[in-house]
């Protein structure tokens, strides 16, 4: 009988960079390195012609703690928080509802949340200006049905700029849902009836903890843009409510102050890593987050 | 400081400008030449803004004078001027900054001193925009097309009567107004209506400008560069201070809008044509810059982009109709009276921004 041996690599260092290499590379590349280059840019000093020149100041980051800056973080929070709250209470039944549906059309209900993201998501904020606005089609609707004699204004206020967050960022929050449900062993369920909770205990109990990293995940991806999207803010906001991804806007551009404008940016990472921190408090898994 | 306008008729000539591209490309491959007088072929490198000089004019250029050119564009002012500081001194002989930019440049001395006399047509040029304050006497700079920020009112739904910035502040506008979302433009604005140099540096002036500033957020219903006219056309708002340009497009789907051009004199940009200081092909660069000044070349330009045009002689080939569009050719007086922009020096610009982030928050 012939002798099974094992394959042994001579070093461990050639299999090693071969496999994980291209990846680190990558992200080294595409990852780390802007990023340090946004940590390096915002202790950067502007010259008279506003070009970056590599002297070292904190100036940006005292610039950072403005009374108008800050009051614009706190709306901005504000602003995210409320997204992602509409989300997790519309997304969670809606994602609930595909994973456990035993209908044939299960599929079908799962691309109707991506088939919107076929569109560019421009197009369709400026399609809500179409349908809210003063002369839009459902003030039209309002004024035929006669519930209003004066077109109601919807544009061109938080809440408008909320409405386009939550539509923009709806699917961030129901595709990591729908996996962490889809997940849920049934047997688990059954278990818990058999134990003798109530519909309404198993949920609070069970399902809820067992998704939890759904909910989290859904949450940091909705939350975290909804600081940034400045287009919405812009558009449907009517340039009223700025947030966090207006100011950084406005620096790279017009303003013409990029240091100033990466310092603000590395609030927006400092906030993304307080709140994946904080799941890991919570005893988040870390695997369960990627999704 | 080129601002977008998109029109149906710009779509066309984009697409007719390509087909003539495709076209010429195949017919240079039969065998064109294009040597000068003294037998070599000159290249002209040009960078200018995107979507502002027909492809085809540029064609008639290289057919009339034989001077190949490589034109090359830019959407900003500070892209272009980053571009001509990184690339080799003579990589450009042709650009085209704002107002502004030819001040930034030429006192970094990167601009070439313009034999005026080589411009035969430059006499095309009205008097108003000739000798302009970023520019004294034109020594780098002829100016190509601008624009205003002017007035425009629904009148079907605006009783008051408007003729000033100053007006806009009047409470009983609230919620009507569309301004555009540029500091520089509505900061401008509040100077000019308390009778302030839109690019002011002094403190207390600067503290009476933030809090006249202010009180205009009550009125402003939306702020947008991109297309304010939509707001305007929609019925949305009944008041906007916004290019000129875009009032033109506005007053031709809507009749009741009329231009108002601000009795405390508007805020005027203006795209200038200039010759980098390390240009070695500076004859060919003067006959370009000639060659766009004829009236006509000019006209075939309007005809596609049509923003506010100092070449005077092109307006009137353009026909009555258009001259007589107050939108579309601003009156003499409004440039007179017209301000440009200067660049602020780091610590005006972080109170400038400081305020404007004070409205907008």
């Amino acid at each position: 009988m012939a002798k099974l041996s094992r394959h042994t690599f001579r070093s461990n260092t050639l299999p090693a960079i071969t496999t994980v290499g291209p990846v680190t590379l990558w992200l080294a590349f595409f990852v780390a390195v802007p990023l340090i280059y946004v940590l390096i840019m915002s202790f950067c000093s502007l010259d008279e012609g506003y070009n970056v020149v590599f002297k070292f100041t904190l100036a940006n980051y005292q610039r950072l703690l403005d009374p108008n800056y800050i009051q614009i973080y706190g709306t901005s929070l504000f602003v995210a928080f409320i997204t992602t709250a509409l989300c997790i209470v519309v997304g969670y039944p809606f994602s609930f509802l595909i994973a456990r549906t035993t209908s044939k059309h299960k599929a079908l209900l799962y691309m109707l949340v991506i088939i919107p993201f076929w569109t560019n998501s421009l197009i369709r904020i400026y399609g809500w200006r179409t349908l809210l606005g003063t002369n839009g089609w459902i003030n039209n609707l309002l004024i035929m049905m006669n519930l209003t004699d004066t077109p109601v204004e919807f544009l061109f206020n938080r809440g408008a700029t909320i409405l386009g967050m939550f539509y923009c960022l709806f699917p961030y929050m129901v595709l990591p849902l729908y996996t962490a449900i889809e997940k849920l062993d049934k047997n688990l369920l059954e278990a818990s009836a058999d134990l003798g909770a109530k519909s309404r205990s198993t949920f609070t109990r069970v399902i809820i903890p067992l998704t939890m990293s759904g909910i989290f995940s859904g949450s940091i991806m909705v939350f975290i843009p909804s600081l940034g999207y400045f287009f919405v803010s812009d558009i449907l906001g009517g340039g009223n409510s700025d947030v966090i991804g207006n100011l950084i806007e406005r620096q790279f551009q017009s303003g013409n102050n990029w240091p100033l404008g990466a310092a603000l940016s590395i609030i927006l990472i400092l906030i993304t890593l307080l709140l994946v921190k904080l799941y890991q408090k919570l005893g988040g898994d870390m695997d369960n987050l990627g999704v | 400081m080129k601002k977008e306008v998109f029109t149906t008729k710009k779509a066309i000539s984009l697409a007719t400008a390509a087909v003539i591209a495709a076209g010429t490309l195949t017919l240079t491959g039969c065998g064109g030449s294009t040597e000068t007088a003294d037998g070599t072929a000159t290249t002209l490198n040009i960078y200018t803004w995107t979507e502002y000089i027909p492809d085809s004019v540029i064609e008639k250029f290289e057919d009339e004078t034989g001077i190949k050119v490589n034109h090359t564009t830019f959407s900003s002012n500070e892209d272009m001027l980053a571009k001509v500081k990184s690339e080799d001194d003579d990589a450009f002989d042709i650009i085209q900054p704002s107002d502004y930019m030819v001040e930034q440049m030429a006192s970094q001395g990167m601009l070439a001193e313009l034999d005026l006399d080589k411009l035969t047509n430059l006499s095309n040029i009205g008097e108003q925009y000739l000798d302009p304050s970023y520019d004294p006497g034109n020594t780098y700079s002829i100016p190509y097309l601008g624009g205003v920020e002017a007035i425009a009112v629904n009148t079907d739904m605006v009783t008051g009567e408007i003729t000033s910035y100053d007006d806009l502040f009047d409470p009983q506008y609230a919620s009507q107004i569309v301004l555009l979302d540029d500091f520089r433009a509505v900061i401008g604005m509040t100077a000019k209506s308390l009778g302030y140099s839109m690019s002011t540096s002094d403190e207390t002036e600067l503290a009476e400008i933030k809090e006249k500033l202010l009180s205009i957020k009550p009125n402003v219903k939306l702020y947008d560069s991109d297309s304010p006219k939509s707001a305007l056309i929609s019925g949305e708002c009944s008041i906007a201070s916004v290019w000129s340009a875009e009032v033109a497009l506005a007053m031709e789907e809507v009749p009741s809008i009329e231009v108002v051009y601000p009795e405390e004199g508007a805020y005027l940009f203006m795209d200038n044509w200039a010759i980098p200081a390390g240009s070695k092909n500076v004859d060919a660069a003067m006959e370009f810059i000639n060659f766009m000044l004829d009236a006509e070349n000019m006209a075939l330009i309007l005809e596609e982009f049509p923003y506010m045009c100092p070449n005077t002689a092109a307006v009137e080939l353009m026909g009555e109709e258009y001259a007589a569009n107050l939108a579309k050719n601003p009156p003499a007086e409004a440039i007179e009276t017209g301000e440009y922009i200067q660049n602020l020096d780091n610590d005006t610009l972080a109170i400038y921004d400081q305020m404007w982030t004070e409205l907008k928050k």
